[in-house]
This record gives C-alpha cells, sequence and structure tokens, in this order.
C-alpha cells in the first residue's frame, strides 16, 4: 500500500516537474528564435538590370538596354536568407504593371533573377520593385528600353 | 430642284407654321386696330427701318445696321411713349373680344343718310325743301338762275339752304354725287291738271322736272311738313325712311356703290392679312432659314471664377464645336478670337460638375448668330490641390555607340515636390524627364534635362528644381 503511494507521489513529482519545465523553456525558444530573427533579417545585398546572368553573375549591369538584345533581366541578391521565403519583381513598363514574378529565396544566401522578352513596343522607362513576401518594398530598379 | 423643295419643306417643322400664323395674326390685329391712327402710320416706318437694317446685314454694312438696329430699339420704345394716349384710347374702347377677333366697323355717314336726315329734319321744321338728285341727263338746258356752290353734303348745309331767311330757299338744290353743285335754282313747273289741290308750286316744280328728264325731286312741304319724291310723270309721298332710303338708292344706284365700299375694306382686310402673312415669312426666314452661311469653329472652353484651392482635373472636352450662322461678309470677317465659351465655376464643387452651354456662355461678334453647339453639355471635375514628393526617372531615348553601356547613372533631385490635384497625384508613382537621347553619349559625363510634367495640369512646388542634373557613366559592355 506505501510503495503503491509512492509510486504515485513519484508520478506526481515527475508530472509537476514536466510541466514546470515544459513552461520554463517555451519561452526561451520563443525569444532566441526573435533575436535570430533581428540578426538574420532577410536583406537585400545587391540588385542590378542586366543583360543576362550567368552563373549567378550579372552581366553588363546598365540603366539603359537596347531592344536589339531581345532580353532584360533584374538581378537580386539576399543576404542573408533566414529561413526558406519568397520575393516578388513586380516590373513596370511607363507606371502601367507588365509582369509579377515570385522568386524562392532559399538559405541561408540567396541569388536570383527574373527576364522578360522584349518586343517593339516595350520601349520607354521602366522601374522593378522588389518587395517582400509581405508586399514590403525592398527596392526600386529604374531602366530605360530603347532603340 | 424637284428634291430641293422637298427638302427645304421638309425642313419646316409644324411648330415653324405655328410660328409664322400667329405673329402674321399678330401684326394683322395690329393694323385692324390701329388703321387710320398715327401709331399705325409710325409702326409702318419701323417695319421699314427694320427691313434695311436687315438689308444692311445681309450686304455687311456693320456700322449701318448696328446705327438702324439701334433706332429701330429706341423708335419702338418712343412709340410706347409718345403714343401711350392713343394706343390705350384703342385698347380701352374695346373689350378683349374686339382686340382678339373683331372688325372696327367705320361709321361713314353715306350722301343719302344725309339726305334723308336733313329732308327729316326739315319735314319737322315745316320748311319748305327742293332737292334734285340728277340721273344721267344734263339738266342745263332745263333749269336756270342756279348759284353754283359746289360744297360738300352735309345736314347743317342742306338745312341752311331751305332756312326762310336765306335768299336763295325758294329755289331747288341739286346735289351731285357727294356735293351740292347749284342752290336757288328754278324748276320748269308742271302744267298737269289733275294735281291735287294742296299742291303748290314747290310740287309743280317737281313734277315739271321729273316730267322731261331723269332726274329725281325730293320735295318738302312747307304746309304739311310732308316728304315726296317726283320722278318721272309721278310724284308721291314717302311714309318712313326705309323707303325714302330704298327710292333714293335705286336711284342713284348706291347699292352698287354700298357694295364696292365693303368689297373695299375686304379687299384692304385681305391683303393687309397677306401682306402680314408674307411679312413674317419674310422675318422668319430672316432669322431662321435666311442666314444660309454657316460656319464651324473649334473654341477651346474657358474656366472663369474658379476656386484657387481647386484644380481642373478632368474635363469631358477641351473645345466645343459651334456652328455659326450670318451674311456671307460678316461671316468671313470672323476670327476664332473673336468668339469666346466661358464656363463659371463660381458654384463649382470638388468632383463632377455638369454644365449646359447655353448663348449666355458664348460671346459671338456682332450680326453673328449661334445656330448649334457641340456637346451641348461639359463635365468638368475639380479637385483638391496638394503637393506630394514624386520619384524622378530619366526617359532616355535613342541608341548608344555601338559596344557601350550606360552602366550608373546619378541625378539630382532623385525626388522634385509636385503640385496638384489630389486625384491625380495619389495615382502618380513617377515624374519623367523629358526625352533625353543617346546618340552623343560617348563618355561618361553629366547633363541637365527639363521635367516633362503630365498631365500639364501639374506644376513644380516652388523651391524645387525644375531641372535634373545627371551625372552618367559610359563603359565598355562585354560581349
Amino acid at each position: 500500500m506505501v510503495r503503491r503511494h509512492r509510486f504515485y507521489l513519484f508520478l506526481f513529482v515527475l508530472l509537476c516537474a514536466d510541466l514546470f519545465f515544459v513552461h520554463r523553456t517555451f519561452p526561451q525558444t520563443h525569444q532566441i528564435s526573435v533575436a535570430d530573427t533581428v540578426q538574420n533579417k532577410l536583406t537585400l545585398d545587391h540588385a542590378a538590370m542586366c543583360e543576362d546572368v550567368k552563373d549567378n553573375i550579372p552581366i553588363n549591369q546598365a540603366v539603359v538596354f537596347s531592344i536589339k538584345i531581345g532580353k532584360v533581366s533584374c538581378f537580386s541578391m539576399f543576404d542573408p536568407v533566414p529561413e526558406k521565403t519568397f520575393i516578388y519583381h513586380k516590373w513596370f513598363h511607363k507606371d502601367t504593371p507588365s509582369t509579377n514574378r515570385r522568386l524562392t529565396l532559399q538559405p541561408p544566401r540567396w541569388a536570383t533573377y527574373s527576364s522578360i522578352q522584349l518586343r517593339e513596343t516595350d520601349k520607354g522607362p521602366w522601374r522593378v520593385e522588389i518587395s517582400d513576401r509581405h508586399g514590403n518594398l525592398l527596392y526600386i530598379l529604374r531602366f530605360s528600353i530603347t532603340d | 430642284m424637284w428634291n430641293m423643295l422637298m427638302s427645304f419643306f421638309g425642313s419646316i417643322r409644324w411648330q415653324d407654321i405655328i410660328d409664322i400664323l400667329l405673329n402674321s395674326y399678330i401684326l394683322f390685329r395690329l393694323y385692324v386696330l390701329f388703321r387710320e391712327t398715327y401709331v399705325f402710320r409710325v409702326l409702318t416706318g419701323l417695319a421699314l427701318l427694320w427691313i434695311f437694317q436687315r438689308i444692311a446685314v445681309f450686304l455687311g454694312l456693320i456700322l449701318t445696321s448696328w446705327v438702324l438696329q439701334g433706332i429701330t430699339a429706341v423708335a419702338a420704345l418712343i412709340i410706347i411713349i409718345v403714343f401711350r394716349n392713343e394706343i390705350r384710347s384703342v385698347l380701352q374702347a374695346k373689350n378683349l373680344k374686339a382686340i382678339l377677333w373683331g372688325f372696327p366697323q367705320k361709321s361713314v355717314p353715306t350722301t343719302i343718310q344725309i339726305i334723308v336726315d336733313s329732308v327729316n329734319a326739315l319735314s319737322r321744321r315745316h320748311i319748305g325743301a327742293l332737292i334734285v338728285l340728277p340721273a344721267k341727263e344734263d339738266l342745263k338746258d332745263m333749269v336756270h338762275s342756279g348759284i353754283p356752290l359746289r360744297g360738300l353734303v352735309s345736314k347743317e348745309m342742306i338745312t341752311s339752304i331751305f332756312w326762310g331767311d336765306n335768299p336763295v330757299h325758294d329755289g331747288a338744290a341739286i346735289i351731285e354725287g357727294d356735293r351740292i353743285a347749284e342752290v336757288g335754282v328754278i324748276l320748269p313747273l308742271s302744267h298737269r291738271s289733275d294735281l291735287p289741290s294742296q299742291y303748290g308750286t314747290r310740287h309743280r316744280a317737281a313734277l315739271g322736272l321729273a316730267e322731261t328728264t331723269d332726274a329725281l325731286i325730293v320735295v318738302v312741304s312747307e304746309e304739311t311738313g310732308k316728304v315726296l319724291v317726283a320722278k318721272d310723270s309721278n310724284i308721291e309721298e314717302i311714309h318712313g325712311n326705309t323707303a325714302f332710303i330704298k327710292i333714293l338708292q335705286e336711284h342713284m344706284g348706291v347699292y352698287e356703290e354700298e357694295n364696292g365700299y365693303q368689297q373695299k375694306e375686304k379687299l384692304k382686310i385681305s391683303i393687309a392679312a397677306i401682306v402680314s402673312v408674307f411679312f413674317i415669312t419674310g422675318m422668319w426666314f430672316s432669322f431662321s432659314k435666311g442666314l444660309d452661311t454657316l460656319i464651324t469653329l473649334e473654341i477651346p472652353a474657358e474656366y472663369t471664377k474658379r476656386d484657387p484651392r481647386f484644380e481642373i482635373v478632368d474635363a469631358s472636352v477641351h473645345t466645343v464645336r459651334i456652328d455659326l450662322a450670318g451674311s456671307g461678309a460678316l461671316i468671313k470677317s470672323v476670327q476664332p478670337e473673336q468668339v469666346q465659351v466661358k464656363l463659371d465655376l463660381g458654384n463649382a464643387v470638388i468632383g463632377q460638375n455638369i454644365f449646359s452651354i447655353t448663348q449666355e456662355n458664348i460671346t459671338l461678334p456682332p450680326g453673328i448668330f449661334l445656330r448649334k453647339v457641340v456637346p451641348s453639355v461639359i463635365e468638368v471635375t475639380l479637385d483638391e490641390t496638394i503637393k506630394k514628393e514624386i520619384p524622378v526617372q530619366i526617359d532616355w531615348v535613342g541608341e548608344l555607340p555601338k559596344g557601350l553601356i550606360l552602366s550608373e547613372v546619378f541625378f539630382d533631385p532623385e525626388k522634385i515636390e509636385v503640385i496638384g490635384g489630389k486625384r491625380i497625384l495619389e495615382n502618380l508613382s513617377t515624374i519623367y524627364t523629358e526625352k533625353v537621347h543617346l546618340e552623343s553619349m560617348k563618355t561618361s559625363g553629366t547633363m541637365f534635362a527639363n521635367l516633362a510634367l503630365t498631365p500639364a495640369a501639374l506644376k513644380i512646388a516652388p523651391g524645387s528644381k525644375d531641372k535634373i542634373r545627371i551625372a552618367y557613366v559610359i563603359k565598355p559592355g562585354i560581349e
């Protein structure tokens, strides 16, 4: 009978201990996570308009592109990337939305790009708005397509 | 020709016909009410002035048409003031039915009526009288001692001729037409023996002339006051005016004269009615159809009395198409600057405002008439004026020399403050420069570019730069 009581008491103590430690560890974990996010915030390291991207390197970064090259790319390099996420490249031709590309980023750092094929009607001023998954604007690249 | 006529008549609306008929009737009634008055003569003069004015407009005589127009306008006022008593007497003397519909009858006493009245007056006073009314035959050989008078027939004249103290009262008076030709005339006496005993010399004289001529002789007996008429070989007493008038009318052939007078009056009225219709039709054509020369102008709409806090951000149209009519010479001389379309924004509010374009909004040169405005309504959107800082972007055009790329650009200022309508600026994210050409850019350097503010209602805020300084880097591209 006494053994049985001791056993129940032991189980109760174990349960209390478990509950105590569980409630103590969760807030700590969250605090660490928040600290990590602040320190490792998704950061745009480099962005540029270019004629092409080879081996994650933008080729011929410029602000004016001839329509003859047939394609123009928006290169963006993020460092760090705390977690797998995605960003947007929103392309505007003369303030009119042209296309919106969703690009995935992988930790710890990631370079990605979007491109458009050029047509005769695409001449004029352009801009690409780079924004995070929540739509927060990170950077605006302005360029022109000319003859 | 037939088609032209058909299209012309086809273009006339029922309202036009009513318009012409109504005004024609008004003019006709004015004639009926005011004819043979001074007002009518002056109105006729006024109408002539108006016709001359229209001719002057047609010929392009600007000053003459202006002067005549002014005189016509002033004269209309003067007529009302000067002839107010005459107008009042005409209008007051008649009831509404007489003004709108009736025809005033002229009460002009005829010669027969005067003779009858005179004879009745003489008869009542027992004044003997002898009146000769010749027919076709000449009486010169049959009568003598007459004194020429040639006076108009009147009751007073006839009565005084046969008044007892008048030296010629014993003789006869010869009436020819509406005049007393001779008085104191001695007539041949009848020698008939079958005449009643009460017949005196006056009766015998009457019958004597009647027997020898076709004249009709009226006798008023001094003793009895009876009235007798001698014609041919008969002499008979007259009872009542009706019979007397009938005898006189038969003798003088006045039935035809009376009918002629009435016909003449009817003819006058008919001519007046026709002239009224023609005159009003002419006026109507002059105002509406007569102005055949047309011109169409595109006139920019101007806005006045705008609240300085508001901005016109949109308008359904910026120009208004105006069809103008007038004489050829005047139309040719019209310059677009002389025509203005002004809209008052004094009561306009933020948002959409609708304005109707009427004659009041359009300023035209003299002698030019508005026929049509397209559109007749303008929608104007007003907005509150605000300031906003907007990024600048260079609008590059052209082509760089081969092998070169424009790798970097720095410009100052990167943003400018713009003043404009709230609705426009809320949707505006970029201000572009004017086009910057690339052809001559072979090496790195700097340049300046103006801003291209679109829409034009936007303005650069005071203190903001209106020129952008551009520093650019040119380098060889990687093949």
